[in-house]
């Protein structure tokens, strides 16, 4: 650190909070604070995906029926376009470390409309699968002996997608806002930690929706 | 100061490699759910995800250049997580069912 700048208060941007030295200190106590919380997101999740091990492991039939149940279309889609915007959102945020303004405001919003179609997506999803009587304790009726694994298999497909997708909604609220000041010169080559913190959150997004697709979407379709 | 004057930028064909390897990724997994191979199904389609994890956090996180205490933080909650898989799952796979005595 450069003491005798920084002591004299010189050379001080606005944004930098009183109790750091200097940007690059705060941004790196940023980021690690960031990943703290991605942190307690991963087992907020985690606890979910521990459940869906636990009765995957006692029913194996049935969520192999279950999963077969799901839209592998659909959801091979979804997760393409959640990696395409992960990429893209990494570009964006590069664009406003060079001050590529009018980039990095395009490139935010094409991750926020990826996010908002993986939504539209789901949403088709969810139609369908109330429309085929897919819905534990609202509309659901399946044949078989199966069919309590089936149900404890869509109870925690929806925990699960449904948190997700909250999650895919917070992001796109977030980096809509981000865009938005990035439009109006707030952050740029000097500034650029939120953005980059709402992109490592995007990322997690990403991250639990790469488990998510093969555990959902991909168990049983060989049998 | 020069560092968070001049800010490190990844090239950006780094991240288009990085999209495309993602996406051949997926449809290994999801061409590969098709064919019959037991229990290897889910063992590809589960390193094909934890391959996808790392190259997301490697590259669109910045995690290889990221300091030690970062990195450490990061891959902490993932820790967690396996420990609290291995925990349960050490109960239900070893839990034999015993014939109720009366």
């Amino acid at each position: 650190m450069n003491a005798s700048t920084t002591d004299l208060g010189l050379h001080r941007p606005a944004f930098l909070q009183e109790q750091f030295d200097d940007p690059l200190q705060q941004r790196e106590a940023a980021t690690l604070g960031m990943w703290v919380f991605l942190a307690t997101e991963i087992l907020f999740f985690g606890v979910l995906f521990a459940s869906y091990t636990i009765c995957r492991v006692l029913y194996p039939d049935g969520f192999a029926a279950a999963s077969r149940h799901t839209d592998m279309l659909l959801g091979t889609i979804e997760t393409a376009v959640l990696l395409t915007s992960s990429s893209l959102i990494a570009l964006g945020v590069r664009a406003i470390k060079l001050g590529e303004r009018r980039a990095a405001v395009a490139l935010l919003l094409a991750t926020a409309v990826l996010g908002s179609s993986f939504l539209v997506m789901h949403g088709f999803e969810y139609y369908r699968e109330y429309t085929e009587h897919l819905v534990p304790g609202i509309d659901f009726l399946q044949p078989g002996v199966d069919a309590r694994a089936i149900e404890l298999f869509f109870c925690l497909y929806y925990f699960i997608t449904g948190f997700h997708s909250l999650h895919v909604l917070i992001g796109v609220i977030v980096i809509v806002g981000v865009a938005t000041r990035v439009a109006h010169g707030h952050f740029g080559p000097r500034r650029y930690t939120p953005p980059e913190l709402t992109a490592l959150y995007w990322h997690l997004v990403d991250i639990v929706w790469i488990f998510v697709y093969p555990l959902i979407y991909l168990v049983g379709r060989s049998g | 100061m020069s560092s968070a004057d001049t800010p490190h930028v990844t090239p950006a064909r780094r991240y288009l490699w990085v999209l495309a390897a993602l996406l051949t990724l997926l449809a290994l997994s999801a061409g590969t759910a098709f064919l019959k191979l037991g229990p290897f199904n889910s063992i590809i389609n589960l390193s094909v995800s934890v391959l996808k994890t790392l190259l997301v956090m490697a590259v669109f996180m910045h995690e290889t250049g990221a300091r030690n205490l970062t990195r450490l933080t990061s891959a902490l909650g993932f820790i967690w997580l396996a420990m609290l898989l291995a925990l349960s799952l050490l109960d239900f796979l070893t839990r034999a069912v015993l014939p109720a005595p009366w």
